[in-house]
């Protein structure tokens, strides 16, 4: 190897070394600014509300620096005259190396060049690579380490917030959730009961894209409440502009009339049929309500005997049996004489006879539970017939009552008759008649009047398939009602679901605790001007103040005497439940002072429907805490405990 | 001489023997000694500044006596005129009784000329040893005449005493190589003084150069191959002492009026290609350099009132450049 060779090879080698240690030296580099970096993005998520994101983002742009530094330190590939003059200088070799690759370029021949090229060869040989460039840690690496360090006991302090940013934070939660909700509720709302009018779909869809707006943007509580403010406001304008249709207040009117709880056919046909299903089922004992409860009323002497003689020592006597066997036989008699099945009392009769005391009451009960299935349809087809009752006679009838379902059932069966071609004059003279005395009542219903007008006229003419058709078109008007009827009720729903959101919203609840069920509209509990009537409306859109004030209810009576379903008098306590005033310990989360009350039983089973009577007592206790009846301490739970009662 | 190695050889062998002669009469001033040896190698004149007493003129003769080369020394008084250095003519008698103008050569026609307290002559004077240094001939009587080769002017002044001193031009002051500023002796070196000047035995020296050689070890010299880092730092370094440029070191802009020339890079490359072989390398070192430009710069430099004021000296101006200057562009940046 000549003298030229051994000193590149020394220099390439030395070049290579010397890379890497730029390399190490731009990572230790990267990793001291990424470790400022980072603390400082720490530093400032503890003392400042920024989000937590920006960890990630500094996170990542440390990761970035690092390799950065290592990727541009290692970058330049130190040349060979560079590193000859680097080993010169780090080596004390008087410029002998660069030199020597100097005069490498110079033509041969030059004694000189031999001279320096040797001589800076005998000192390239003895150069340690090792000792010449030892890779070690930079000082960077040490403040690296005590930055990273800082950092992380810097993780391990707790971040502080202030209570108005926490506050904020919280209730930004609370927004979005609520957002979140109503954008849920008001999607299946549209879906499940798609809106017959198209600005009642402009109206839903606005409180989803509210709902929507809350949920994904970051809004303030005042931003939040005025969006909601907002929509409600057009929610309330569009059911001021539905509830000016009369025709809207008589259905509402009649609907709520029915049990909306239960099954009930809304057509007189339904209920009929309904009726004679019934009465198939209970056959004679349809019509005989006292004695069922008088069969009830000794089925339960029955069996407390039986209970009594079953648990005395020995069990029965014969003349027990006999008795008892007696009494079932002249119960099994009264059921006969009644016209019901109760197939348990000669299976009591038989296991009395074969002394299975267990069967007996097993039996007992048994038959007990048919006759209270017997009761139950009886009291159901006396309701039945109550609402059959109370529905119209005739199309006229059933549009001045509002009862849009009869209404469309009693069209389409006058459809029916024009369609045939058999109908009598006498049957033609009543119809329409019955279509003449409709169109008054038919006139709060929109284009119903003209249409049964237009009916008439054409059967006049003797074109009862067209009067068929203007008829089907009335009954297409009617159930267009309804269905504006569902849009005032999908309006209210809404219009509940966001009063419940600002309240959540206001007072800083989840959607899950806060319960908006705020009845009535001034503390204690009373309607607002105009509604009246039963518990019922309570319930209803038209009891919204908006809605009840543009209702004259003149023309409407109500029986002044009767105050509710059961009379309860004046309103004066019983002396029993007068309290007596206890001074206790207010202390919260703790037993609230508590009131001994010596209650008045009433006997005799209760009238008034549970969910009403709890409507009753949640709004008694709203009115309380409206009025700070209730210390502020025990409020919450006060609160709490109405508001779960279900 | 036949190898370029037998050269180099006999390059070492003749500057240490020199130094060694000159080391019996001369005591102590290595860098001195050094300096002035440099220079010859080099060509170039010397400039010896030092109180009086501190042997600048032994030096000098030590070395016309070293060298087997002619010598002359002119003691420069004001009222010496360019005629007293240079000759003139003069009416001489011949044989056959007729008289005509001969040329009388001054003591300036010399191998080695010893120039002692130049300061004191007068500028007209001095002029007359301006074109012998640069151009190493000179003009009298008409006639151009060209000094001897090889052609050395080794100057002395004193510091002290400037009145009625006449302080040598720029012009003048660049033509020389180094200033050498002779200093005080140490203890030890002014007992070897005592012993060698004032006991019985009186130290002799060998002559140990002739011209042919010195000649030849100048061409020597001139061989030695400089990498183009080194000749970029001497440039650089002279480039510093340019005040307002761009390239001027901070201290040249504030105490400078005038930086080196071009002359002064040429001193310092063939001071350093000499220093190089003295110190057993075929190569320059930017050490070489570096130990090298005090000795070329410091007359080269004019310092500005500022300067002169505040007792600013251009050594220390030139050992702040040589601070500030990097030595390698690349690993200053890096």
């Amino acid at each position: 190897m000549s003298g030229l060779q051994k000193i590149e090879q020394v220099l390439q080698r030395t070049s290579r070394r010397r890379r890497l240690d730029n390399a190490l030296r731009g990572l230790w580099l990267g990793i001291f600014w990424a470790a400022i970096l980072f603390l400082l993005a720490l530093g400032s998520y503890k003392l400042l509300p920024v989000p937590v994101e920006i960890l990630l983002v500094a996170g990542c742009a440390s990761v970035f620096i690092m390799l950065a530094g290592f990727v541009l330190g290692g970058w330049k590939k130190p040349s060979m005259p560079d590193t000859a003059r680097w080993v010169d200088e780090r080596n004390q070799l008087k410029e002998r190396l660069s030199s020597a690759l100097e005069l490498e370029k110079e033509p041969t021949g030059s004694r000189w060049k031999e001279l320096v090229i040797g001589d800076a060869s005998k000192h390239a040989e003895g150069l340690s690579l090792e000792k010449l460039l030892p890779l070690h840690l930079s000082k960077f690496a040490r403040w690296s380490v005590l930055i990273l360090v800082l950092a992380a006991g810097l993780g391990f302090v707790p971040e502080y917030r202030s209570k108005d940013y926490l506050q904020a934070k919280e209730d930004q939660e609370i927004i979005k959730e609520t957002g979140r909700v109503l954008a849920q509720l008001s999607k299946r709302s549209l879906e499940n009961k798609p809106p017959v009018m198209q600005p009642t779909e402009k109206a839903l869809q606005a409180v989803n894209e509210t709902g929507l707006q809350l949920a994904k943007a970051n809004l303030s509580k005042d931003e939040a409440l005025k969006r909601l403010a907002s929509v409600t406001d057009k929610l309330n304008n569009q059911m001021k502009e539905m509830a000016k249709n009369p025709a809207l207040r008589k259905m509402d009117k009649a609907i709520r009339q029915q049990d909306p709880s239960s099954n009930t056919p809304n057509t007189p046909s339904e209920m009929q049929k309904k009726i004679d299903d019934l009465q198939k089922a209970l056959g004679e004992a349809a019509d005989k309500q006292e004695a069922m409860d008088k069969l009830k009323s000794d089925l339960e002497g029955m069996k407390q005997k039986a209970a009594q003689m079953a648990s005395q020592d020995g069990g029965m006597t014969d003349e027990q049996k006999q008795k008892m066997a007696e009494s079932l036989a002249d119960m099994a008699k009264q059921a006969q004489q009644m016209g019901a099945k109760m197939p348990g009392l000669e299976a009591a009769m038989g296991a009395l006879m074969a002394n299975q005391t267990d069967f007996l009451m097993k039996d007992l009960d048994m038959a007990m539970a048919d006759l209270e299935k017997m009761q139950q349809m009886a009291e159901a087809m006396n309701q039945l017939q109550e609402q059959l009752a109370k529905m119209g006679k005739d199309l006229a009838e059933q549009l001045k009552l509002g009862q849009a379902n009869a209404a469309i059932d009693t069209l389409k069966k006058m459809q029916d008759q024009l369609k045939q071609s058999s109908l009598s004059e006498e049957q033609m003279a009543k119809l329409m008649e019955e279509l003449k005395d409709s169109l008054k009542p038919a006139g709060d219903y929109g284009k119903v009047a003209e249409k049964l007008a237009k009916a008439m006229s054409q059967s006049k003419s003797g074109k009862n398939g067209e009067a068929a058709e203007s008829l089907a078109a009335a009954a297409k008007e009617m159930e267009d009602m309804l269905g504006q009827m569902g849009d005032m009720e999908s309006l209210m729903a809404s219009l509940e679901a966001l009063k419940k959101a600002q309240m959540c919203i206001g007072n800083g609840m989840s959607f899950g605790q806060c319960n908006s069920r705020a009845r009535g509209w001034k503390p204690g509990g009373k309607m607002g001007k105009g509604g009246f009537g039963t518990w019922a409306d309570e319930n209803g859109w038209m009891a919204l103040p908006q809605i009840s004030e543009l209702w004259d209810n003149d023309e409407d009576t109500r029986n002044l005497a009767a105050k509710g379903i059961s009379d309860r008098g004046e309103g004066d306590l019983a002396d029993g439940l007068n309290p007596d005033k206890v001074r206790g310990q207010i202390s919260p989360g703790g037993q609230m002072p508590s009131i001994t009350l010596k209650g008045v039983s009433i006997k005799g089973q209760s009238q008034v429907d549970y969910s009403q009577a709890i409507a009753t007592a949640q709004s008694d206790a709203q009115s309380a805490l409206g009025d700070e009846k209730v210390p502020r301490a025990y409020q919450g739970a006060v609160r709490d405990y109405f508001d779960d009662l279900k | 001489m036949s190898t370029t190695e037998e050269k180099i050889k006999l390059f070492r062998d003749t500057y240490s023997k020199v130094k060694g002669e000159i080391g019996k009469v001369f005591v102590g001033h290595e860098e001195i000694v050094d300096g002035t040896l440099i220079a010859l190698f080099a060509g170039g004149h010397v400039l010896l500044e030092g109180v009086p007493g501190l042997g600048k003129t032994l030096l000098v003769r030590t070395l016309g006596e070293v060298l087997d080369l002619s010598f002359s020394r002119i003691q420069f008084t004001p009222d010496l005129m360019p005629a007293d250095i240079v000759g003139t003519n003069l009416v001489m008698e011949r044989e056959d009784g007729r008289r005509e103008f001969q040329f009388q050569k001054g003591p300036i026609f010399a191998h080695l000329v010893l120039a002692d307290e130049v300061n004191r002559a007068t500028p007209k004077t001095q002029s007359a040893m301006l074109e012998a240094m640069q151009e190493k001939q000179v003009t009298a009587g008409g006639e151009v005449r060209r000094l001897p080769p090889p052609y050395f002017v080794f100057a002395t002044q004193n510091p002290i005493d400037q009145e009625g001193t006449y302080p040598l031009p720029e012009a003048q002051l660049d033509r020389f190589f180094f200033k050498l500023v002779v200093g005080y002796p140490s203890r030890e070196e002014m007992t070897e003084v005592l012993n060698r000047t004032t006991e019985s035995n009186q130290p002799t020296v060998e002559k140990v150069l002739d011209r042919e050689t010195i000649m030849d070890l100048q061409k020597l010299v001139r061989e030695v191959p400089v990498a183009s880092h080194v000749k970029d730092y001497a440039v650089r370094l002279v480039l510093a002492s340019h005040p307002k440029t761009e390239t001027a070191a901070p201290i040249a802009n504030q105490y400078l009026r005038f930086g080196g020339s071009p002359r002064a890079a040429q001193t310092l490359m063939l001071a350093g290609k000499v220093r190089a072989l003295t110190h057993g390398r075929f190569n320059v070192a930017l050490d070489d350099i570096a130990a090298v430009a005090t000795a070329a710069l410091r007359h080269r430099l004019i310092l500005n009132f500022e300067a002169e004021a505040e007792g600013i000296t251009t050594d220390h101006i030139i050992t702040e450049i040589l601070k500030e200057v990097p030595r390698q562009i690349e690993m200053a940046e890096a």
